[in-house]
């Protein structure tokens, strides 16, 4: 038994069908192939995830003791003050942050350790951006 | 008769040591404190006079029958602060637990209700296992009755609620209707459902210090408004935190004699708006040069921190601040500062505090989540606690003042007595980057360097509207004053305003949006 279904992946519509595979069928068929309608199989599965970002942030893996400064809101990175390896106080400028006309200085949380830098100056960030991994 | 007293006074003392050496032992080997030290720390020495420490509770289900609970587990009475009346409970962790039962309840029920009959503030200490299950819904029904009583004296008498131990699941209740929460690092935990049941449903692992300790609902959930790190350093807070507030809503908060000059001139304030309007600089600087003493006691430090709210003195008179922090998310309301200020805004206005508001705000924090989450909803908090607000209002425009957020921070039209601004003040309703590029659209796009004619306009623009003066033109701003002189001319309409009188229409009650 075949079902069409309309999906929506990033704005853009796919129509796909789907069978229901019975234990006794021993391949799906495509009863009644389509060509002038673009399926994308792929995009099936995605459904089920949220709504992706437009921009992926570049991740980074905190490990255990680690903290990760992520952005408190959407701007541009003006300038970074540190250096990967650099130990910071608790209260020193890691960067700034222009955002809403405002260059915003992101602090240490507590004393520690920059193991890594996930932002470029000139880069944009989104609210929760990984900005400095800490340790 | 001897033999009586004498029974009286053994019958007492055995009430007064809880739930025995042992147990006290245990309470002070976690760094906690009992009930009755607690209250001693608390009020002023020697001032405490108990009531009910007769009670005894009535179940018979499952043993109980056979079970001593000294005081039923609650230690209720009155005394001073300050030499002022104040009413206080604390619960004993030491008697089975500090569980609340049917007569547990009855005790606070009887000191809420007496604090509310006096007018006087209830101090409530909280650190128990939770409902005593033996006694079923009777337990049940004592929470109910001391939410009730909270609400109805909510808005009468301050209510201060102290977390030193577990308060979970129902319990936590009790705190969340009163107007202050304070807890203490390591030792206060609050929580609707603990760590176990979050990880049977839901898998969480979460420790009962992450899920609900003192750290947690001051920086994260907002629950809270003061941590401290000891007991002694709490109750030290509350006592302060009572100076500022006056017993009950009929009254005026106590006035002290200043030993500060009511015309000091402070010439910093000349100098610490920096020039570039997007440097940030410290509020709290501005605050604390204004302020009686440099006395500041903030409330809610460490959360939504782009907001700073707490108490100062002028003349020796209670203020409540409201200002900008343009060090924090350059300054922007979001959902929590706007709930954070409306509930402080409301508790001022609840116990007759005048306000002060300083504005250095860019606009509300654009973004998906705050939409989502309802900053329309939770922004117009703050619009309808400032409107309602009927005590003396004054707003100082320190700078950035744009569109909906600078009518949020109270502006003229929103009830303001006074509005005063200083000559770096920036009133329009957007910024002027913004504003340009949609005004002079048409000349940008036109013209044979855009980038060059775009940077022109924003000049233009700036430097015909981002001033005080077009406001004031208008009357929206009452004075543009020098920032040294800032200090005296507080003063001066907050005396000027001290007789202020106005009522909103009679009503059962508004519907503010929550």
């Amino acid at each position: 038994m075949m079902k069409k279904f309309l999906i929506r992946v990033n704005g853009k519509q796919y129509e796909v069908e789907v069978e229901e595979i019975k234990n006794t069928t021993s391949q799906p068929q495509p009863s009644n192939p389509q060509p002038q309608v673009q399926t994308a199989p792929q995009a099936a599965p995605k459904v089920e995830e949220k709504a992706p970002q437009a921009a992926e942030p570049k991740k980074v893996v905190a490990q255990e003791g680690q903290e990760v400064v992520k952005a408190p809101m959407p701007g541009n990175i003006l300038k970074i003050n540190v250096h990967e390896g650099d130990s910071v106080n608790k209260g020193d400028v890691l960067l700034i942050l222009e955002a809403m006309k405002m260059e915003n200085e992101i602090l240490a949380p507590r004393d520690g350790k920059v193991v890594s830098i996930a932002v470029s100056e000139g880069a944009s960030v989104n609210t929760g951006d990984d900005m400095v991994v800490l340790e | 008769m001897n033999e009586k007293i004498d029974k009286l006074l053994d019958t007492r003392k055995k009430i007064e040591l809880g739930g025995g050496e042992k147990r006290i032992e245990k309470q002070h080997s976690q760094g906690k404190l009992t009930a009755r030290e607690r209250i001693n720390l608390l009020l002023d020495e020697g001032s405490f006079v108990e009531i009910d420490a007769f009670v005894k509770h009535r179940s018979t289900n499952f043993g109980m029958d056979k079970v001593e609970a000294n005081a039923d587990g609650v230690v209720t009475g009155y005394g001073t602060i300050d030499g002022r009346l104040v009413f206080v409970f604390a619960q004993d962790f030491t008697v089975l637990g500090g569980s609340l039962g049917e007569m547990h309840a009855n005790k606070i029920v009887k000191v809420q209700q007496m604090a509310l009959k006096m007018g006087a503030p209830l101090i409530g200490i909280n650190d128990s296992g939770g409902a005593r299950i033996q006694e079923g819904v009777d337990a049940l029904s004592g929470y109910g009755k001391i939410f009730y009583n909270n609400t109805i004296a909510s808005g009468v008498i301050p209510q201060i609620s102290v977390i030193l131990g577990p308060c979970a699941g129902g319990a936590v209740y009790s705190p969340a209707l009163t107007d202050f929460i304070f807890m203490v690092d390591g030792i206060s935990r609050m929580f609707i459902t603990g760590p176990q049941v979050i990880k049977a449903v839901t898998g969480e692992d979460v420790t009962q210090e992450e899920l609900g300790g003192a750290n947690t609902h001051n920086r994260v959930s907002g629950v809270a408004h003061f941590m401290d790190s000891s007991e002694e350093e709490c109750m030290a807070r509350i006592r302060r935190l009572l100076s500022f507030l006056p017993s009950n809503n009929l009254e005026s908060p106590p006035e002290y004699n200043s030993t500060d000059d009511i015309n000091r001139i402070e010439e910093k304030l000349n100098e610490i708006v920096p020039d570039n309007p997007n440097k940030p600089y410290d509020m709290k600087e501005i605050i604390g040069l204004l302020a009686d003493n440099g006395d500041f006691l903030e409330v809610q430090e460490n959360y939504a921190e782009n907001i700073i709210t707490g108490f100062i003195r002028l003349n020796g008179k209670s203020i409540g601040v409201i200002a900008n922090q343009p060090r924090i998310l350059a300054g922007c309301l979001d959902i929590n500062a706007s709930d954070k200020a409306a509930r402080f805004i409301r508790t001022c206005d609840a116990f007759n505090i005048p306000l002060l508001n300083l504005v250095d705000v860019p606009g509300f924090l654009p973004g998906t989540d705050q939409e989502y989450g309802g900053i329309i909803r939770h922004g117009a908090k703050m619009l309808y606690a400032y409107s309602e607000a009927t005590v003396p209002k004054i707003t100082l425009i320190i700078r950035k003042a744009y569109g909906g957020a600078y009518l949020a921070m109270c502006s003229k039209d929103l009830g303001a007595d006074q509005v005063f601004a200083w000559p770096s003040a920036e009133i329009a309703v957007m910024g002027p980057e913004g504003a340009a590029n949609i005004i002079f659209k048409d000349e940008i796009k036109e013209s044979s360097n855009p980038t060059e004619t775009r940077d022109e306009k924003i000049k233009e623009y700036r430097d015909l509207v981002a001033n005080p003066y077009i406001a004031a033109s208008r009357g929206f701003i009452d004075d543009v004053i020098v920032p040294s002189t800032t200090r005296p001319r507080l003063i001066s309409a907050f005396d000027m305003l001290e007789s202020k009188r106005e009522s909103n229409p009679r009503k059962k009650h508004g519907n503010m949006p929550v």
